[in-house]
């Protein structure tokens, strides 16, 4: 029965970003940007071309892109309904807190994992005409990948939506998110490098180095990224020179992952679930 | 609209405790704060029984929201607590929610979906069985409506939704906050008849609002709260008796005789004379009556009756000490 009620709301939620033309928005961005990255490299002499490589752009410019729009098709889900004052017309029907909390999370993870898959399609049919080829695994491991990359920052979303009463805070948050995890993040590595050698990483870098660097979703899916089409071995070996230590294991990443979807709800989760609303 | 009948209270509720049969809200001890200054509700003791229509009165920013939303544990009290049809308001939500219905204040719906999608969603949620068509039919809202989304929907329309939403499941208790707010008459009528209606079916209907004449038209009991502190409990008539304002009798007399023995009745409290007016203060109905055969007794023709019952207004103001409500009067920070 609870977990009728969930579904029930991941439904709405889900058709809602279909009416909002949130997924369509996704589908196309990510398949304009994707396979114009995947093109590019074409473009550019001397550079070894290839459909792996294809993908690899098209990732690359993904690990951008996919937070913003999985912010953006989340950060309002509990906040927005808090200030119009739905939230209290729902939370007057059964639904607890923590259902409602859950169901949005699924149908907007819904509603972007579709949204991302659709795009990569287009992509791919972009890259397999472009290169005459293209690599399943890669291919389809990477769709995976960005999918999760998607819904851990709607876990994020949501977690800011949850602990926010008001639309504007919200997004306050949500960019605070995007800014620090996605584009500050690349700082962090080379900062704890100076503080602890003195000097600024050069070609070849520490094994924790990378370790730092995958410590933020979108750097645990470029790490992840990497490994899938290079090889886990090479990818690493060839940064630190030398063989990769277990913690720079695809595993791990993948932990990292799921560790940023599901700690942010749980803290929103656990602020929402004691909440004031009025 | 006259007094209701109490109907027979249900006597479903087998699962509940035995001593909150009957109860349909028990709030006591409870204390609700914002921060250090606002003090929303201060120590509230109310019970609402099963079958009745309760109206739940004061001014705006007088704590009614305040209270419901600690019942429908919108918030948490700071102190005391509540009980809703026996279960406890912030432990046992879901089995209140599944049979409790709430038109709750400062509410928003989703401008993007239809009416009857809001219906559909509501009673998905609620795992009712309801059709959509009976709760437009009762609400007042026509089919064609129902198909638009509700960001084209006036006030009007929206609050018929919203009341059609809290109608869902046929809910044991039915929570209105300002339910006529952004309502034509035809609308105020229709919630009266709502609340009637469903109170004729055995259920229970909490009716707050700051207007009083809705609610003297359709509750059984009137709790008046303000700032925070309950004032009075009683039925209209009972808070009448009891503040001694009954009714005023004014009659017009072709000459005022010299011996009025008016002030003897039983009932009358207060005689005022003005050459062919006489103006009787009574606090019992059956001297109105008396009156009228004394002053007759006494010799005067009587060429004129009238009779005004004290308005709610009247009481309500002896009460709070506050000039009867201004319905535009701003809403406290709560």
């Amino acid at each position: 029965m609870l977990a009728a009620i969930r579904l029930t709301i991941a439904r709405k939620e889900f058709a809602d970003a279909l009416r909002s033309r949130t997924i369509w928005a996704i589908v196309l961005v990510i398949a304009a940007m994707t396979s114009l990255s995947a093109g590019i490299s074409l473009l550019v002499p001397d550079v070894e071309g290839g459909a792996e490589m294809a993908i690899g752009s098209a990732s690359q410019f993904a690990g951008l892109l996919v937070p913003i729009m999985a912010l953006i098709a989340a950060y309002l889900a509990i906040a927005g309904e808090r200030e119009s004052g739905s939230l209290k017309v729902i939370l007057g029907l059964p639904p607890s807190r923590g259902e409602v909390l859950l169901g949005k999370f699924l149908g907007r993870s819904g509603a972007v994992a579709i949204g991302l898959a659709l795009g990569f399609v287009v992509s791919g049919v972009v890259t397999a005409t472009l290169y005459g080829e293209l690599p399943v695994v890669a291919f389809v491991g990477a769709t995976i990948l960005t999918i999760l990359l998607g819904v851990s920052f709607v876990g994020i979303a949501i977690g800011i939506s949850a602990v926010t009463a008001t639309r504007a805070r919200a997004m306050t948050l949500a960019i605070t998110a995007y800014l620090g995890l996605t584009l500050l993040w690349d700082l962090a590595p080379n900062a704890v490098h100076l503080l602890v050698t003195g000097e600024m990483p050069g070609g070849v870098v520490p094994a924790w180095f990378l370790l730092v660097q995958g410590l933020s979703p979108t750097g645990a899916y470029n790490a992840l990224v990497q490994q899938l089409l290079l090889g886990s071995g090479t990818a690493v070996e060839a940064r630190i020179g030398g063989p990769a230590p277990g913690y720079l294991d695809p595993a791990v990443f993948l932990g990292i992952l799921f560790v940023w979807t599901v700690v942010p709800l749980l803290v929103g989760y656990l602020d929402f679930r004691r909440a004031d609303l009025s | 609209m006259g007094a209701m009948e109490t109907p027979p209270r249900p006597v479903s509720g087998s699962e509940r405790s035995a001593d909150s049969e009957g109860t349909a809200i028990q709030t006591s001890g409870l204390t609700k704060r914002y921060g250090q200054d606002v003090l929303a509700v201060d120590d509230l003791d109310l019970t609402v029984y099963e079958g009745e229509v309760f109206g739940f009165l004061g001014p705006n920013g007088a704590g009614k929201s305040t209270t419901i939303d600690v019942i429908m544990d919108y918030v948490r009290p700071s102190a005391g607590r509540a009980t809703v049809l026996g279960y406890d308001a912030q432990d046992e939500t879901r089995e209140i929610h599944e049979r409790v219905g709430i038109l709750p204040d400062g509410y928003g719906l989703y401008d993007r979906l239809s009416g009857r999608k809001h219906l559909e969603y509501a009673i998905s949620l609620k795992e009712a069985g309801d059709a959509v068509d009976d709760l437009l039919d009762r609400v007042g809202l026509d089919a064609a409506a129902a198909d638009r989304v509700v960001g084209g929907y006036s006030k009007g329309m929206t609050q018929r939704l919203a009341l059609a939403i809290a109608l869902v499941g046929d809910p044991d208790l039915l929570i209105l906050d300002e339910p006529s707010s952004g309502l034509d008459p035809n609308g105020v009528r229709l919630v009266r008849e709502i609340a009637q209606d469903h109170a004729a079916r055995g259920k229970t209907v909490f009716f707050s609002s700051h207007i009083l004449s809705q609610v003297e038209a359709v509750c059984d009991r009137v709790a008046i709260l303000n700032r925070g502190r309950l004032v009075a409990v009683d039925s209209i008539d009972g808070l009448r008796d009891a503040l001694g304002t009954g009714s005023t009798v004014t009659l017009t007399v072709d000459a005022v005789p010299d011996t009025l023995t008016i002030e003897e009745l039983a009932g009358v409290s207060e005689v005022a004379v003005d050459t062919r007016t006489i103006r009787v203060s009574v606090d019992e109905a059956t001297a109105k009556v008396d009156v009228i055969d004394r002053i007759r007794d006494d010799g005067a023709t009587v060429l004129d009756v009238t009779i005004e019952e004290s308005s709610l207004e009247d009481l309500f103001s002896a009460y709070t000490g506050d000039p009867p409500t201004r319905s535009d009067s701003s809403e406290v920070a709560r």
